[in-house]
């Protein structure tokens, strides 16, 4: 019996693919919460004991916390070092050598830029009185160490920032996978499918409905037991954090730093979230609030069931689809074009790894709050839905209207989305009439030396564009460019064209409008070219003026040709990064930056990654859509 | 009417003349910048209160003294040198990936009638309208943060490959379409393998199309800026447009360095343009209207 044979009688290759792939997918998605339970108790256990700190030196002055800190990075062992940073002060710090109080050094500045960045993000959550920009921040460092910021609180007041630094190592892993469990699993359908012997000719075969249903039981049972398992170290992990929450908050008030609430019902303010919230599943008495953590509970389980569903699906889709024959086809037909996949293969495993799958990593990292500083949280954690997308199209503060007159406001995505769109314009407007005036120009009859004028207004298009975006910027110097001499040639006043919003901006369309002509000159010469002479003559003889020849013989004839270069060029200018980032780099205040280059600045210089995902997806859509219209608009051209 | 026709043409001659001076103005500016020795962004010294003519001498690109000191001194003083290797070695590299992946892919395409076929080459249409700010910030956290492939030949070297590949297929797929069928099946019945006749037959007829997927593969990983700029940190590793960038970027303004590297570096794109062009207008203006 032939492989494809065998394929189609048996069930049990299909019961295995498919169980292979629940149980393989199913264990790496429990794997993965698993991990995520584990990272999350552990950056728990930190903000605990960040949370003491603040807690215990909110109503105590500079001195007082100094003490204060000391003694209790001393009562907590792996609590390693301490600092306070208040302003450009570094007010208390336990780590030795450094000398506390005293203002920053120039290499602690990101200190304080961080305490502002944490300050901007509280008061926009006050501001907006929705919690949207998280206030604690933890950095995962190697070996194990946590590394906590949180806003540090005096009189109530936001007076600066606190650093832990936490040894977060010693926490040995949850229970270890039950290993045998799942082969036992998969040995129990493998038998099941071995036993099993479909008719080819039925429809209904009782043998499919055996194996499906069998299928069906050992992974829902399977997948019931995980989930179990999950509770479980959910529930250990909150009670560990209790245990450990009842022991610190004892000594600290035994110190009489920080009286611990003996109220069952009374909030616990050391287990909170990014957010600064307190979870409420450890009261402050230190119990389990039973309801909170059903609640903790049912939102795990409400992320992972859909997954699993899909999972589900997708296994039982792989079994049908061997039941029913289709994968001894699929086999037959492989095995008939083995060298056509052969060749494809490296080509297409390369764009479904660098291309297909970044580009769906980056609509997904869209969805979620991700920076820089917080690329360590459980993915459950950053995941916020269409905030991104709601902060960008759904702010419309574009200007404001003061005694001054208006004031525009720069980062806003729809005034950076208008000065995209007048600089596409404009760009594609200067390059079209350039280049058709020049290629008019060089299509004239007996004009010599075509071929020299040809190449020599071909270079600006020859070199490499960030090049000359860099010679340009020297040119428009402000104090030795030549534009300036120029000026200053004819007793202009010189310009500072980096300075103002429109000088700026025209720094760019020059530099665009520079390197854009050569491809349409060439473009529309190659269409003028290709235009039959006698239909000029036809023209002149029936006494057609130049203008009319233009009008009814050259334009609609260029039409065809002219439409595809117009729609390119509009994506090239609508994405032209290297000119406006390398000229003048959206100077004045991001007041010129287009649409791909704000992306950029936010995603590498605010480190913004996911709202510069956000961002980018977009400026996608806008392709997408005038792509669409593009489409479109070449059909209809093509009819003509 | 002929002596009409040819005071005509003086006055386009004219025209023509003081706009291409106007257009390759910037052109003989960098020249003058890369030979004349210093590091300014002026040509010229200008006085306290400089007159018309001192004006103008400031803005004729013609050095004040002539000096290949700039040419000498980017590599000896310079890690340009270094740089230009980088981009040399980066460059070939996506070459020779880039044009492998190609043409076998684009083979099985234009040969083979397959299941999945028609899917396939729409992926890699579709893959075209991915904008590259999009793509930039997953890659670099895959390739730089997950694989931690910063600061490697090899990170940019496959992202560059890839980001390639679609137009190259295409391009190619249609070349081995216009190669008759005849000739492999002769050599199928004289019992050749699928690899021998792709090998020894549809390569070498396929030269003059792989010649010109090889120059744009090679062009594009050449002039490529953001992805350099983003996957390179450290210093020693940059490719060369981020070096060029480096030179008058930020706070440094060595002008006179980043004239000459940017006339070492376009030269040879320069040249191979002039001579490519038309294949390159033909291949852009062919794939929009598709």
């Amino acid at each position: 019996m032939t492989i494809s044979e065998h394929l189609k009688r048996s069930a049990l290759p299909g019961m295995a693919v498919a169980m292979l792939f629940a149980l393989v997918l199913g264990s790496w998605l429990f794997g993965a919460e698993m991990a995520d339970l584990h990272l999350q108790h552990r950056q728990r256990l930190a903000v605990l004991q960040a949370n003491a700190l603040v807690l215990a030196v909110a109503d105590t002055d500079a001195a007082g916390t100094r003490k204060r800190v000391g003694e209790m990075q001393k009562l907590e062992p792996r609590i390693e070092s301490v600092i306070i940073v208040a302003g450009p002060q570094l007010l208390a710090s336990t780590r030795p050598g450094d000398g506390a109080p005293r203002q920053l050094k120039r290499e602690e500045k990101p200190l304080y830029d961080l305490s502002n960045l944490i300050r901007t993000a509280r008061e926009t959550n006050r501001g907006e009185e929705v919690v949207r920009k998280k206030t604690i921040q933890i950095d995962e460092m190697p070996s194990g160490r946590l590394v906590v910021t949180l806003p540090y609180l005096s009189g109530g007041e936001f007076a600066g920032i606190l650093q832990m630094q936490f040894d977060g190592s010693g926490y040995p892993r949850a229970a270890g996978d039950t290993f045998p469990f799942p082969i036992l699993l998969l040995i129990a359908a493998l038998l099941a499918g071995a036993a099993l012997r479909m008719q080819t000719q039925k429809k209904v075969d009782p043998a499919k409905l055996i194996a499906l249903v069998a299928f069906l039981l050992i992974v829902l049972f399977y997948q019931q037991q995980q989930i179990g398992r999950l509770e479980q170290v959910v529930k250990q992990d909150n009670r560990a954090i209790a245990t450990q929450y009842l022991a610190s908050a004892e000594q600290l008030d035994r110190l009489g730093y920080l009286p611990l609430l003996r109220d069952p019902a009374g909030v616990n303010h050391w287990d909170t979230d990014d957010y600064e919230r307190p979870r409420g599943v450890i009261a402050a008495d230190g119990s389990i609030a039973e309801e909170a953590e059903t609640k903790q509970l049912a939102r795990r389980a409400g992320f992972i069931r859909p997954i699993l569903w899909a999972i589900d699906l997708f296994a039982v889709a792989v079994l049908l689809f061997f039941l029913y024959g289709y994968a001894g086809r699929a086999y037959a037909a492989f095995r008939e074009h083995i060298y056509a996949y052969i060749y494809v293969a490296p080509a297409m495993i390369g764009m479904l790894v660098l291309v297909f799958f970044p580009f769906s990593y980056g609509i997904t990292l869209a969805f979620t709050d991700t920076t820089l500083f917080n690329e360590s949280l459980p993915f459950l954690d950053r995941l916020i839905g269409w905030g991104n997308f709601k902060a960008i199209l759904g702010d419309f503060n574009i200007y404001q209207d003061t005694a001054e007159g208006i004031i525009w406001n720069y980062q806003n995505f729809y005034w950076t989305l208008m000065v995209t769109v007048v600089w596409t314009i404009t760009n594609v407007v200067i390059g079209v009439s350039f280049g058709f005036i020049l290629a008019m120009v060089l299509n004239t009859e007996g004009l010599r030396g075509k071929a020299i004028y040809r190449v020599l207004l071909i270079l600006p298009w020859a070199i490499p564009n960030y090049i000359t975006a860099l010679v340009w910027r020297g040119m428009f110097h402000p104090q030795f460019g030549v534009i300036n001499q120029v000026l200053q040639m004819f007793g202009l006043e010189p310009v500072a064209w980096f300075d103002g919003v429109i000088s700026s901006f025209l720094t760019g369309v020059a530099t665009n409008g520079w390197l854009s002509f050569p491809f349409m000159m060439v473009v529309i010469l190659g269409a003028l070219q290709s235009i039959p002479k006698e239909m000029y003559e036809a023209a002149e003889v029936e006494g057609a003026s130049r203008w009319q020849r233009l009008r009814h013989i050259t334009l609609p004839l260029l039409k065809p040709t002219l439409i595809p270069a117009i729609v390119l060029s509009v994506v090239w200018t609508f994405n032209m990064f290297n000119i406006i980032f390398l000229v003048s780099g959206g100077e004045p205040s991001g007041a010129n930056e287009i649409l791909v280059t704000k992306a950029y600045k936010i995603a590498f210089e605010q480190y913004q990654y996911a709202y510069a995902a956000a961002y980018s997806t977009v400026i996608f859509m806008i392709l997408l859509v005038y792509g669409f219209f593009q489409t479109r608009i070449t059909k209809a051209t093509e009819s003509f | 009417m002929a002596n009409m026709k040819t005071r005509n043409h003086i006055w386009l001659h004219l025209g023509l003349i003081s706009f291409t001076l106007l257009a390759i103005y910037p052109v003989l500016w960098v020249l003058a910048l890369s030979f004349s020795g210093q590091q300014s962004v002026g040509l010229i010294d200008l006085p306290q209160d400089p007159s018309f003519l001192e004006r103008l001498r400031a803005i004729l690109p013609v050095p004040e003294h002539w000096s290949v000191k700039n040419y000498t001194e980017v590599w000896t003083e310079q890690q340009f040198g270094r740089w230009l290797w980088n981009s040399v070695v980066i460059s070939l590299m996506t070459t020779l990936l880039g044009v492998f992946l190609a043409c076998t892919a684009a083979y099985a395409f234009s040969r083979f009638r397959f299941p999945g076929r028609n899917t396939g080459m729409l992926m890699f249409l579709v893959s075209q309208m991915f904008p590259g700010t999009l793509m930039l910030i997953p890659l670099f956290i895959i390739i730089v943060k997950q694989l931690e492939l910063g600061n490697t030949y090899l990170g940019l070297v496959i992202v560059y490959a890839t980001t390639s590949i679609p137009f190259c297929v295409w391009m190619l797929k249609g070349y081995f379409d216009t190669i008759p069928y005849d000739i492999e099946e002769s050599a199928l019945i004289d019992g050749a393998s699928r690899l021998t006749i792709f090998w020894r037959i549809i390569l070498p007829l396929a030269k003059p199309a792989i010649a010109i997927t090889a120059l744009f593969s090679f062009m594009t990983a050449w002039n490529e800026f953001i992805l350099a700029s983003v996957f390179m940190e450290s210093e020693a590793n940059y490719t060369a447009p981020v070096g060029l960038r480096f030179f008058v970027g930020g706070f440094s303004s060595q002008w006179g360095y980043f004239a000459a590297g940017s006339v070492i570096v376009s030269l040879p794109v320069v040249a191979l343009f002039l001579q490519l062009q038309k294949y390159l207008i033909s291949g852009l203006t062919a794939g929009s209207v598709k």
